[in-house]
């Protein structure tokens, strides 16, 4: 099963029995969770937003799968985008709500970010990251500390987005060559 | 194993959709791409954490480089304890770190106009060569450079002069001296830091 098609396992959970879960739904869910969760955290404020809607969007395909309601079960990525992009675009819609409702009638305080448990271990990322050229190291910094975007960097380096992205994919692939490096060694 | 029939994008266009640095059409067409296949995903997840990773390390005061204020903005908003130093080419300046420093940054002034890039070699009092740093790329028209150390690093330093050197093309454009008077534990006023 783990190494099979995702159109197999989704076929395998719409031919699961209603009251018993299987191994063809954990597959799927393994699979798929993680996919919903990284959507999530594209789209939505935080990580428990994120974890939230990996888990409703998966508890709403298992269940529509199983109802034969899923037309295509080897296009089960599509559908599960698709009910991905359903559901944040109805939090959206919500939190719009909820948020006219509490700017009007009570002071706001933000949810803390939960910091992420998987980030790279900074012993081994910070050689990897001193070891770039200095260039590439600016660009690493201003993109995923600064938050600034490859047109921004360009203009700050005097040069075009086009190079700012091309040393960027250059750096990417080196640090993540010396991280695995240092994560085998 | 996964059921796309579309290339695999590249780590670097993974992470370009996963900091929306790309067109949106390429977003969608990536974001499809992901749900269909499993090791992009895994990639894409691998570069949330590199983004982590990166904060994290800043966060901590391991930042090391030519920085410029958008780095230095977000370094106050993280709470990021920073010592600034400014010299203009020629200039020298007693220097140390405290205790409860985590960076140490120095706006190096100076006449960059039509440099793309220049080389830094920090020495010793000795000769020996401390530190050197290559093809360091040069806003146009800038007047200064901003140099970003660790506390950590710094704290490693013999106390000694240190003479930096900035050079385009193999010819001095300016030297600054660090007085490095070391490591100190007493706690700063509050008159140390800018």
């Amino acid at each position: 099963m783990s190494t099979c098609d995702d159109g197999v396992v989704a076929r395998a959970v719409a031919a699961t029995d209603a009251d018993e879960a299987t191994a063809a739904e954990t597959e799927l869910y393994r699979r798929f969770a993680p996919r919903v969760r990284l959507f999530g955290l594209k789209h939505l404020p935080d990580r428990s937003a994120a974890d939230d809607l990996a888990q409703q969007v998966m508890l709403v395909v298992i269940t529509r799968l199983r109802a034969g309601e899923v037309r295509e079960p080897d296009q089960i990525g599509s559908f599960v985008l698709g009910t991905s992009r359903m559901m944040v675009a109805g939090q959206r819609r919500g939190e719009r709500r909820r948020a006219a409702i509490v700017a009007r009638f009570e002071p706001f305080e933000e949810a803390a970010e939960t910091p992420n448990d998987l980030a790279l271990d900074s012993r081994r990322l910070a050689p990897c990251l001193a070891a770039l050229r200095e260039r590439e190291r600016t660009i690493v910094l201003l993109t995923y500390y600064a938050d600034r975007s490859a047109t921004e960097i360009a203009a700050v380096l005097g040069t075009t987005a086009g190079a700012v992205r091309v040393s960027r994919h250059r750096a990417l692939a080196s640090i993540r060559d010396c991280f695995e490096a240092r994560m085998a060694s | 194993m996964t059921n796309t029939s579309a290339p695999c994008p590249s780590f670097g266009e993974l992470a370009d959709y996963w900091t929306s640095d790309i067109t949106p059409a390429d977003a969608e067409r990536i974001e499809a791409h992901i749900f269909d296949c499993e090791r992009c995903a895994r990639m894409v997840a691998d570069a949330d954490r590199l983004r982590d990773g990166i904060g994290a390390l800043a966060r901590a005061g391991s930042i090391q480089g030519f920085v410029n204020d958008a780095v230095l903005n977000r370094l106050a908003r993280d709470g990021v304890r920073v010592r600034y130093y400014a010299l203009n080419p020629g200039e020298s300046v007693r220097c140390a770190v405290w205790s409860d420093d985590d960076v140490l940054v120095t706006r190096l002034r100076g006449n960059f106009a039509g440099v793309e890039s220049v080389d830094a070699e920090m020495r010793l009092d000795s000769g020996e060569e401390w530190a050197h740093t290559t093809d360091i790329p040069v806003p146009e028209g800038a007047t200064e450079l901003v140099m970003a150390l660790p506390a950590a690093v710094v704290r490693t330093a013999p106390r000694s002069p240190i003479r930096l050197t900035i050079r385009a093309n193999e010819q001095v454009l300016a030297e600054y001296v660090f007085d490095h008077q070391g490591a100190i534990e007493r706690a700063p006023s509050s008159n140390d830091r800018e």
